[in-house]
């Protein structure tokens, strides 16, 4: 007599491909222990500078889903991985091809870009992870996908997507009680306006002339005109670049240099989004 | 006295009918104030409803789009699947076009003749194509897109003043298993590290002495129509194992007519790790054999034989940021050959064997917006067996060449170098002095470089 064993197979964990790591911490709060992930850039990179490792190829080759920030961040890169991966699953078009910006409210869209005008984005800003808001529509479109890739595990992705949002929103009242309102600051690169928008301050002016190209003396000498006038609230700057030329600007003009971490885990204590954006935002303060 | 209480009456009257009207207006007012307060608050839900009605829209349409893209009975008018901009905007009606413009001024203690016929004694009768003077290397157009979700598109065609060429016009597979992928048409072989690699994209003007002698003069390298599948194996570092069977076409290892159909095939397997967080390795073996008819091998001669040439190539990259970085990189080339020379003034015949190597090693250094690069050319180092009907030849000095670099970008697209070679790898024992200023510039959504 034969006996014939049917076990139903036990599902391996989702690998998760993520470019940025604010994107490896949204897919680890939403798919905490059934998915494996692997963030292609560290913290302390700067995310427009990338150049493909053939590491970063063997990850992609992997993945069931690689998710990406879009908006030509990763152009640098990004095709590449796709085709060298030799991964079927995260082709464009492909379900594992995960794009988050199609899920956000992009601004400063500029169509008619050309690079005369420096190292622009012309499907828009890419730097929405500083957006409660947008960040909310991601996670909320994210949950969608790994329910889609990874039906099996559907409902334990749509609460995880709960709790998220719930613990947002209280994070949300709470940061709404910071007085950021009408605050004005002047930044390195074009990374805060997402941020301006929603939390009520203004950016009054750019060490960089046009994106991507150093400051020259000329500029520096307007710029600092100006901040005198304005008088600022902070120049902001992130770790990885353009901190020499904050500080120097901020001993002639007298405006305190805020150093604002550009992605989780970036300083000590941001390890995941909600205790970065505490930490950006008391930064601000 | 009827008249004051009359006024005082109507005066209190009034007071008091004021005040309760002010009272009156006062309640209607906090009333109307309540209502608007009430009205606020419903404006704001419903705002709110309309808020994330809209996002749910959005998420469901965002979702729905890659099973609708995937579907095959929906081709034409589906837009891909909201990607932004992956290679870059829409690609739907205009592919990705670049133009990548390499010219330069050369100045060489030798004349111009002297440079044509400086070949290398006992490797190559080729010499070296510049002039003294401008020098235009080409205008290159690269143009990809995908074809379809099976196949990618890669086309470069250089343009240049004696005639546009197809560099490469060859597809890559997309969709094939996990690991696999097949390459065709006409491309640059991944035999070694250099071959593969377009000039805009090297470290210094020119390429290596190594490749001058076994591959030939310039970039195109070995440039060959031909099939290439490649595998990525499921191993915990990267590698990939490839072989490609090839037309034969280059003139220095191979030539057209030295059989009926490919006659050339190649085989290499490259590895990579990481070390660290800011550096990685890659290293491999890649080997190329095939049958050959060539005349470039002396002055009035013509071979066929059968040629192998091996390479081992290393590079070793540290990048900690956007501004400082080092890499440093070398191959060792061998090639072993032997067939029959004729001799064609003579009409002689001679069995030739030939077993010669070279390696190059170069290292670059980047700060800031500069680079600081230094190679180091040799042939005839551990092998080199010319030998000719049974006799070995004395092919005299071993050829060297030293070369120092200094480069400046002003963005990622554009760049400026200078450079100096000194060389001696010619038998008269001429020094070759060479000093080149060199302009890089790209327009246009060019693809990625490999690492």
């Amino acid at each position: 007599m034969t006996v014939i064993i049917i076990s139903t197979p036990a599902y391996a964990k989702l690998n998760v491909c993520a470019t940025l790591p604010w994107i490896g911490s949204l897919a680890s709060e939403l798919g905490k222990d059934k998915v494996n992930i692997k963030v292609l850039v560290k913290p302390s990179q700067d995310p427009h500078f990338i150049e493909a490792k053939p590491s970063m190829i063997l990850a992609a080759r992997d993945a069931d889903i690689l998710m990406y920030n879009g908006l030509d961040l990763e152009i640098g890169y990004l095709p590449l991985l796709f085709e060298s991966s030799r991964n079927p699953r995260i082709q464009p078009g492909q379900p594992g091809n995960f794009d988050c910006s199609r899920f956000v409210n992009v601004i400063e869209k500029q169509p008619t870009a050309d690079r005369s005008m420096g190292d622009v984005h012309p499907l828009g800003n890419p730097h929405y992870h500083y957006s409660p808001s947008n960040i909310l529509r991601v996670a909320r479109g994210m949950a969608q996908e790994l329910s889609n890739i990874d039906p099996v595990n559907g409902s334990f992705y749509r609460t995880n997507l709960a709790s998220f949002e719930e613990r947002l929103r209280n994070r949300q009242i709470q940061w709404g009680n910071r007085s950021l309102k009408g605050k004005r600051y002047v930044s390195y690169h074009k990374l805060f306006e997402y941020m301006a928008n929603e939390f009520g301050f203004q950016l009054v002016g750019y060490v960089e002339p046009k994106p991507g190209i150093p400051p020259s003396a000329g500029h520096i000498e307007r710029l600092i005109e100006s901040m005198k006038k304005i008088r600022p609230d902070g120049i902001l700057v992130t770790p990885s670049y353009g901190l020499d030329e904050a500080q120097a600007l901020s001993k002639k003009t007298g405006v305190r240099v805020i150093v604002i971490p550009q992605d989780v885990g970036s300083v000590p204590g941001t390890n995941d989004w909600f205790s970065f954006m505490d930490t950006v935002l008391s930064s601000l303060q | 006295m009827k008249r004051i209480i009359m006024l005082l009456s109507l005066l209190i009257f009034g007071a008091v009918s004021s005040q309760a009207m002010g009272a009156d207006l006062e309640s209607r007012i906090q009333t109307m104030e309540e209502t608007l307060k009430k009205q606020q608050k419903t404006i704001e839900a419903q705002q709110k409803i309309i808020e994330e009605l809209k996002d749910q829209i959005k998420t469901q349409i965002a979702t729905e789009k890659p099973k609708t893209a995937v579907a095959a009975t929906e081709p034409e008018t589906q837009k891909p699947a909201g990607t932004t901009g992956v290679f870059g905007g829409s690609a739907l009606s205009n592919p990705n076009i670049s133009l990548v413009l390499n010219t330069y001024a050369y100045s060489s203690n030798l004349t111009n003749d002297e440079l044509k016929n400086r070949g290398i004694r006992g490797y190559t009768t080729e010499g070296i194509d510049h002039k003294n003077g401008f020098n235009l290397d080409s205008a290159e157009l690269a143009i990809y897109a995908p074809v379809d979700p099976y196949f990618n598109l890669y086309a470069t065609i250089p343009v240049t003043e004696d005639g546009t060429t197809v560099e490469e016009a060859y597809f890559i597979t997309t969709s094939l298993p996990q690991g696999h992928q097949i390459k065709a048409g006409k491309f640059k072989s991944n035999f070694g590290r250099l071959n593969s690699q377009h000039s805009h994209v090297w470290d210094f003007v020119d390429n290596p002495l190594p490749y001058r002698a076994f591959i030939g003069f310039g970039d195109k390298g070995i440039d060959e129509k031909g099939i290439q599948y490649t595998y990525l194996p499921p191993l915990p570092f990267y590698t990939i194992l490839g072989v490609e069977v090839l037309q034969g076409e280059n003139k220095t290892l191979f030539g057209a007519d030295a059989t009926g159909g490919p006659h050339a095939y190649t085989a290499f397997a490259k590895a990579s790790v990481d070390v660290g967080d800011h550096a990685t390795i890659l290293f491999g073996p890649s080997v190329i054999t095939g049958k050959t008819k060539t005349d470039t091998i002396a002055a009035n001669s013509d071979f066929t034989g059968d040629t192998t040439l091996y390479g081992f190539e290393f590079t070793y990259k540290w990048k900690p940021s956007k501004y400082q970085g080092f890499k440093i990189q070398s191959e060792y080339l061998y090639r072993s050959q032997y067939g029959d020379l004729t001799d064609t003034n003579l009409g002689s015949l001679a069995r030739l064997e030939r077993y010669q190597d070279g390696i190059y090693i170069q290292g670059v250094y980047l700060w800031n917006r500069w680079e600081f690069g230094v190679r180091y050319d040799m042939l005839s180092i551990l092998k080199d067996d010319y030998n000719l009907g049974g006799a070995k030849q004395d092919m005299g000095r071993r050829p060297w060449r030293a070369t120092a670099m200094i480069d400046y970008t002003f963005s990622e697209f554009s760049l400026l170098r200078l450079q100096y070679n000194h060389g001696e790898s010619d038998i008269s024992g001429k020094v070759n002095h060479e000093v080149f200023l060199q302009a890089l510039f790209s327009i246009g959504a060019h693809p990625a470089h490999q690492f």
